[in-house]
């Protein structure tokens, strides 16, 4: 970093290489925090996790206890060691006891992505609730046909203010802020929602993942929806094939193009065109969805466990109960062949994946460890050891280079580049263990 | 200070970072285009060299500069890109002289990562379409019409994702990129692709190469009819094409631009990272390619770009030194170079580090800058003003009065200079030994004093006294004819040319003479109602020896007054207003203008544009140039005429681009000043002050004057000393002897006057010098230099190990006092309540001066705090410190006394990587990040909560487009304490890209009236390219884009006084405030910088 700060100083880097390349060298040394710790408040398994995407301060935890607490983790509570470790207990909490809480397990918890004066959470008791956070007070409440799996806000959205809602019921239900009614249902799941994610690049695209296996594409401006995943459907590497030079001996030409144009009308299914005539076609059918055995396609054998979208807006993360995690490419609608290797998902419950700022790392939660996945090869980069029981949630808080995991131990660890005061902080735990030691010992 | 800033550019860009050549003003015109990242700058080759045509701003960071040129245009078009995705094309119209926008346009997307290699732009060379590469994985394609338009741009998806490079190929019947880029193993290979503009989409190349050089970053695309690329690698140089693959060796560098010399591409100039020139040149037989040949041709300033203009005649854009305009010998000089440097552009970039000192003493602030990098590093005295460099001085007491006489006519040169004392005058005359010496002109009265003295013509030269005029023979020095003023009237002023005296006696008689070959000829007569006060005859019109008119200063009315001459008839009168009477007047002209200038009492100046023909004036101007009686004198220097104000602020007042521009001259007062361009002293000025005489020649008239002290290595961080009267810094040299590059740092300490190195220190290995502070501690009277270091592991990658250094200069030398362990880089240091606050990577640590038993003194740590991911940035004041985060914005710490301890007390939340910080008052604090942004927090100790108290609230948002590297307080110019500016508190700030900067907190009430002047500004002034002056400062990171707030665009709202007068009205009325009242605040604020 220092010969990095030396160069920035005097124009040779540039600066926002300096920042993405400050950021992965964090990030490269991450690992269990030995200076920040956030005491958790729940007594069941956790559920959902997510930092405020305003100012990256306020952690929003959601558990099957159903409590909803928020902790802040850019200001400790309490400080241990002179100073050295950093205690972070919730700012805010709202269990049973609440006069509106949930009655079961919250599954999902998520921050209004303008500012945080408002959050939302879905509980399996069929509600979602929007909480005023200064007050603590439900301000809107929907009243869901089963239990809710999960809910997303777009973070992109200056027109409209839309709770999606993945739930039990095979209709995907869009939950309207601004009136207090839903606006939209997106028929099209023969299962239950228990992933959902707004794209990031168009605040009128939500993506969906069912317990039908299938993923779905919806523009919420059109009725229906205008693709459904194939994992069959597959290019190799992050676009789709070029196409094939025509030859360019022109004597020859008449012979060679016809040849050509043969082998091109399989590919040209598979690039990028295919979006838009899949589009076309769906504006001139009545129900726009696509030919019956396109509708069937899955993305997965099983269940649709978790989704996560590329921040860069041209890739999809998907996970599914059997136990793959599959990249796609958005565009072209292929699943791109990357082999991760994963061991084992959780399959019953939904996983929330994240992903490192530029993309590169996969954080995913794979039964009692996480692990970070090379997004193009694939390769476990690290597996992060320290949950007792399964984890369900990671949340990676791109502004500190830090993860944040939680699963059914109730536990939040921190995941934080190594501090440069190791020694310090190492000498104060053996002076403190030492104590405890001596303590022992006396008795 | 306040909330409410002011920020305007004191020295512009200078770092050029792209350069082109082509025929943009004309098809027979050869231009180059220099882009200064925010400005670009248009010159025209002409047989004297480089003609500046047009220097403009651009409302953004040039990303791309490129000349194209589509079907059916004859001549050039630019087209620009800016780093915020705007991009525009530009045509010259040679009416008005200006470029106007033919198209402009976003290319900015939702969808994709913004590269981190930089964004690249390039033009198809059959200009059939524009190829951008701004995010990870995508390339957009811009396409031209049939008819040269540009049409809806598309995107391609591309598969690599580290691209280091891409160009177009020639020769291509489709248009082909090639592409150098680095896979995940770090290998870098090239790829070719050919754009189907049909199917929005790439075909695969006619070839790729695998496996280049690992240093491989620049590609060179080959014209017809060779065709092909070369591959510029660190260790190799390859040609590349479908047909042929060639590479050579070369020394180990780094190739960081070049120049093609021939159309048909088979030479190129090459600099590298050393500042090394090579002639890079394909040998081929016809159109096919037999090899590569590399031959050094000499050293120049490290290029960022390289442009062949004509005539091996060559310009080199540098980013980190001086750039140059060079031309290439065919033979090598004695050292073997067969580059010759015709002419150098000063650089101030990057400035790394600076401070503002006043070594004169005057109270007018230099800036000392630590500017370029590696081998062209660099000091840099930056002042406001114009220096006078003395060449000779005697001590005189109670000089009234100086002129400078030839010996004849026609000789070039002055001979005699005439001194005039309360009861006497002396004449001094440069004598064989070229001294000045004291002679004697018989005809001259030499027992009064002189009120007046012109050269004559029929060689012959004319004293005005008191009570006569005479007429004396320069070359017999004798007396040829006396005119008498009246008797019982004494004269009192009188003024002269070389053929007519006006002179004015008690009483208010003017007379009017004309000097003949041995005759004085009274012409004419008038009496005025009221005394005269002062008078000029300089001639402004199409005879140098003859005015038409007379400019009359009147007591008791406060009156100017125009006469014509000869006839003395009354054309216009002025009245000035108030309550001072003018002490001088001078008729003159600048760029073909004529103006009145109008000198009062009290040290402010009034200027009129003069109308020649009719004698009217127009345009009255009233600035403050000091407190005191001004005389104004003309001189030329470099063949243009200024005017020189003597006075307690002496100020040159010169004309630039049709406007009165008053530069401070540094000296402190000056009673009075007259050309002396003798043979020994050429282009001279007598000055006469405080008891003495000055011979010297004055600096080019312009604003702010630069002085270079290389040093053949790299200055990182400077600070001054008053009490030793020196300045140290750290320094680095890049050591390339051996075959790996070694750096060796030092702690230099430089004589403030003459900076030559008085005294070293080299540091450790692998320890490099990261802050350096001079200051004094409690208990103690000496004061140090304390200095920060780290040392540099190279299996490290962040410094676990640093020493905090104490030295005293004891005889001119560095001596080491203390020193002191660090467990990291000692980021920064600050003098702290008698202490020293020093921040160690994440920690802020606080050390005491401790004395020992032994007498010795020693630092130690007193308290700390931790929690900064790295403390880069720390400001104090008093017991506050606040500390600019790596990443974390800007937090506020207090030290507390009693418990001795250091504790946080507010934080800004935001995720700022900061690149510098300061304190602008108790609660307003001035921040600088990574994303070329200013922002300003604010201290909230009133705040109802402890969240509210614990938040440093963000006031201040702005778009600076410069990477700022220091903040200091102080300012460029001499605080007048009468003016209103003078009570504006200043912070400068010095930016990669050489500018210095001034940002000036304003008055709630002055700043309201200026953002309304901003908006209307705005309105009437666009943006070259049409590219928006609103965008351009607003905030804007990853994160988010937001309106500028608080802060207002000074080089925007001191455009104001280059409009036209029909604009200026516009704005006026939409202000609803006079053109004079706007001119003359605007003015004000000029003289902040």
């Amino acid at each position: 970093m220092w010969k990095e700060i030396r160069e920035r100083e005097f124009g040779k880097l540039r600066p926002n290489l300096f920042t993405s390349s400050v950021s992965k060298h964090r990030l490269s040394s991450i690992q269990l925090s030995n200076s920040k710790e956030i005491i958790s408040s729940h007594r069941a398994s956790i559920n959902s996790l997510q930092v405020d995407l305003t100012e990256g301060r306020y952690l929003l935890a959601g558990a099957s206890d159903a409590t909803v607490a928020v902790y802040d983790v850019q200001r400790a509570s309490d400080y241990e060691g002179g100073g050295l470790i950093a205690k972070h207990k919730s700012v805010l909490l709202i269990n049973k006891q609440h006069e509106h809480g949930h009655k079961y397990p919250v599954s999902s918890a998520i921050w209004y992505p303008i500012d945080t004066g408002l959050f939302i959470t879905g509980s399996y008791d069929h509600h979602i609730n929007v909480w005023d956070t200064n007050t603590t007070q439900v301000v809107m409440n929907f009243k869901m046909p089963g239990k809710v799996y999960r809910t997303a806000m777009s973070s992109l959205a200056r027109s409209h203010m839309l709770i999606a809602a993945g739930t039990e019921d095979v209709q995907v239900r869009l939950c309207d802020i601004a009136s207090g009614a839903f606006s939209h249902t997106l028929s099209g799941h023969r299962d239950g929602v228990m992933s959902l994610e707004w794209s990031t690049s168009s605040e009128w695209v939500l993506i969906t993942g069912g317990c039908d296996g299938a993923i779905r594409f919806w523009d919420i401006r059109r009725a229906g929806c205008f693709r459904v995943l194939d994992q069959s459907h597959s290019q190799f590497g992050r676009r789709p094939p070029l196409l094939v030079r025509p030859s360019t001996n022109k004597k020859s030409s008449s012979a060679g193009q016809s040849s050509c144009a043969k082998v091109r009308a399989p590919h040209k299914k598979l690039n990028g065109n295919a979006l838009k005539s899949q589009v076309k076609t769906a504006k001139q059918r009545l129900h726009p969805g696509m030919i019956s055995s396109l509708d069937r396609a899955t993305g997965h054998y099983g269940v649709i466990t978790g989704l996560k979208v590329t921040d860069d807006g041209m890739y999809l993360l998907s996970a599914g109960s059997d136990s793959r995690l599959r990249l796609w490419d958005i565009e072209s609608g292929c699943n791109t062949l990357v082999n991760f290797e994963t061991t084992r998902l959780q399959s019953s419950k939904s996983i929330q994946m994240a992903l490192s700022q530029d993309s590169a790392l996969a954080f995913v939660p794979c039964m009692t460890t996480a692990k970070a996945f090379d997004m193009w090869s694939g390769q476990t980069r690290w597996t992060f050891r320290g949950h007792y029981e399964n984890i369900n949630c990671c949340w990676y808080n791109a502004l500190d280079q830090e993860l944040y995991t939680a699963g059914n131990d109730r536990q939040i660890l921190v995941w934080s580049p190594s501090k440069l005061n190791f020694d310090e902080v190492d000498e104060w735990r053996n002076g403190q263990a030492a104590v405890t030691d001596q303590d022992n010992w006396s008795d | 200070m306040s909330i409410w800033n002011y920020v305007v550019t004191a020295h512009k860009p200078t770092n050029v970072t792209h350069s082109c050549v082509g025929n943009f003003t004309g098809p027979q015109e050869v231009n180059l285009i220099v882009a200064k990242c925010t400005r670009i700058e248009i010159h025209l080759l002409t047989t004297q060299g480089l003609q500046p045509m047009l220097d403009v701003p651009i409302y953004g960071r040039i990303a791309t500069l490129e000349l194209i040129r589509p079907h059916g245009e004859t001549q050039d078009l630019l087209f620009i890109a800016t780093e915020r995705y705007k991009f525009c094309v530009l045509q010259w119209d040679p009416e008005n002289v200006e470029v106007i926008t033919r198209s402009m346009g976003d290319v900015s997307d939702r969808i994709g990562r913004p590269t981190d290699n930089g964004q690249i732009g390039i033009v198809d060379p059959d200009c059939r379409l524009i190829g951008l590469h701004l995010y990870d994985g995508l390339f957009k394609v811009i396409p031209f019409d049939n008819k040269g338009q540009l049409k809806e741009a598309f995107n391609i998806r591309l598969e690599e994702l580290q691209v280091l490079d891409i160009k177009f190929l020639y020769g291509c019947p489709k248009p082909t990129i090639v592409v150098l880029y680095q896979d995940n193993k770090d290998a870098r290979h090239v790829k070719t692709y050919e754009v189907s503009m049909k199917d929005k989409d790439f075909i695969e190349g006619p070839w790729s190469q695998n496996n280049l050089d690992n240093g491989a970053e620049l590609l060179i695309p080959v014209p017809p009819p060779l065709c092909g690329v070369l591959i510029i690698g660190e260790e190799t140089i390859v040609y590349c094409s479908a047909s042929a693959f060639k590479a050579i060796p070369i020394r180990p560098s780094i190739t960081r631009a070049y120049g093609r010399v021939d159309a048909d591409g088979s030479r190129y100039l090459l600099g590298d990272h050393n500042g090394l020139l090579h002639l890079l040149v394909i040998t081929h037989e016809k159109e096919k390619v037999t090899g590569l040949k590399i031959e050094l041709l000499g050293e120049t300033s490290v290029a960022s770009s390289i442009s062949y203009l004509d005539n091996a005649v060559v310009f080199v854009g540098s980013s980190y030194g001086d750039s140059q305009l060079i031309k290439l010998n065919l033979q090598a000089d004695a050292k073997g170079s067969y580059v010759e440097v015709i002419e150098r552009y000063v650089n101030l970039g990057p400035i790394v580090d600076f401070c503002v000192v006043d070594l004169e003493r005057q109270g007018q602030g230099q800036v000392v800058t630590c500017s370029g990098a590696y081998k062209d590093g660099s000091l840099r005295i930056v002042r406001n003003g114009i220096g006078i460099n003395e060449q000779a001085s005697v001590e005189l007491q109670g000089i009234k009065g100086m002129w400078s006489l030839r010996s004849a006519t026609d000789d070039p040169h002055d001979t005699f200079l005439v001194v005039s004392f309360i009861s006497e005058t002396r004449i001094l005359a440069m004598n064989l030994e070229d001294e000045l010496e004291e002679t004697e002109i018989e005809g001259f009265c030499s027992d009064a004093q002189t009120l007046f003295c012109h050269d004559a013509i029929y060689d012959q030269l004319v004293q005005v006294t008191s009570n006569s005029v005479r007429l004396v023979s320069s070359t017999s020095r004798e007396l040829r004819n006396e005119w008498f003023s009246p008797a019982g009237y004494s004269i009192n002023v009188a003024t002269a040319n070389s053929t007519q005296i006006l002179l004015a006696t008690g009483g208010g008689h003017l007379v009017y003479l004309e000097i003949g070959d041995g005759v004085l000829t009274e012409a004419k007569h008038a009496q005025l109602e009221y005394d005269i006060s002062c008078l000029d005859i300089n001639p402004i019109g199409d005879n140098p020896n003859y005015s038409q008119l007379a400019a009359v200063g009147m007591w008791t009315d406060i009156s100017v007054r125009i006469f014509s001459l000869p006839d003395l008839n009354l054309i216009t009168k002025e009245l000035l207003g108030g309550e001072i009477i003018s002490r001088s007047v001078l008729l003159c002209s600048f760029e073909g203008i004529s103006y009145l200038l109008c000198a009062l009492g009290d040290g402010h100046l009034l200027n009129f544009v003069l109308n020649t023909s009719n004698g009217e004036l127009a345009d009255r101007k009233k600035v403050s140039l000091g407190t005191q009686p001004i005389t104004l004198r003309t001189f030329s220097s470099k063949n243009t005429t200024h005017v020189f104000a003597a006075s307690d602020r002496p100020t040159v007042i010169y004309s630039s681009n049709k406007k009165l521009l008053y530069s401070n001259v540094n000296l402190k007062e000056v009673s009075h000043m007259c050309p002396f361009n003798s043979a020994a002293f050429p282009d001279s000025l007598a000055i006469a002050k405080e008891g003495e005489l000055t011979i010297g020649t004055i600096d080019e008239i312009q604003k702010l004057h630069i002085r270079s002290i290389p040093l053949g290595e790299h200055a990182r961080r400077i600070c001054h000393q008053e009490q030793t009267q020196t300045f140290a810094i750290c320094s680095l040299k890049y050591n390339q002897s051996s075959a790996e590059e070694t750096e060796m740092h030092f702690i230099r300490l430089l004589d403030d006057q003459t900076f030559d190195f008085k005294s070293t220190y080299p540091l450790d290995q692998f320890e490099c010098g990261c802050s350096i502070l001079s200051c004094s501690f409690s208990d103690d009277n000496i004061v140090y230099y304390c200095v920060g270091t780290a040392y540099v592991m190279p299996e490290e990658n962040e410094p676990t190990k640093g020493r905090i250094l104490v030295f005293a200069v004891e005889d001119g030398k560095l001596q080491l006092i203390a020193e002191k362990e660090t467990k990291g880089a000692v980021y920064s240091l600050n003098a702290f309540n008698g202490k020293l606050l020093a921040a160690i990577n994440q920690k802020i640590q606080l050390y005491k001066w401790m004395l020992r038993d032994d007498g010795s003194r020693e630092l130690q740590s007193e308290c700390g705090h931790h929690g900064h991911i790295l403390a880069l940035y720390v400001q104090t004041r008093g017991d506050f410190i606040v500390v600019g985060d790596l990443m974390k914005s800007i937090s506020l710490l207090i030290y507390k006394h009693e418990e001795g301890a250091i504790e946080e007390r507010a934080r800004d939340y935001n995720a700022n990587w900061m690149s510098a910080v300061e304190i602008l008052d108790d609660d307003v604090y001035l921040g600088a990040e990574n994303n070329f942004n200013l922002f300003t927090v604010r201290k909230n100790s009133e705040g109802a909560t402890d969240e509210e108290r614990g938040r440093l609230e963000v006031v201040g948002e702005y778009h600076l487009g410069e990477f700022v590297n220091r903040f200091r307080h102080g300012s460029l110019v001499m605080r007048l304490p009468d003016s209103d500016v003078g009570q504006i508190p200043t912070v400068i700030f010095g930016t990669v890209n050489g500018v210095i900067g001034v940002i000036a907190s304003l008055p709630h009430e002055q700043y309201v009236f200026l953002e309304k002047l901003q908006m209307n500004l705005r309105k009437v002034i666009k943006g070259v390219g049409a590219l928006s002056h609103e965008q351009w400062r607003s905030f804007y990171n990853e994160k988010k884009t937001a309106d500028a707030r608080n802060f207002v665009d000074g080089d925007l709202i001191e455009s104001f006084l280059d409009l036209s007068r029909k604009r200026m009205d516009e704005i006026s009325k939409a202000m609803s405030v006079p053109v004079e009242e706007l001119m003359k605040r605007v003015e004000e604020l000029t003289r902040l910088h």
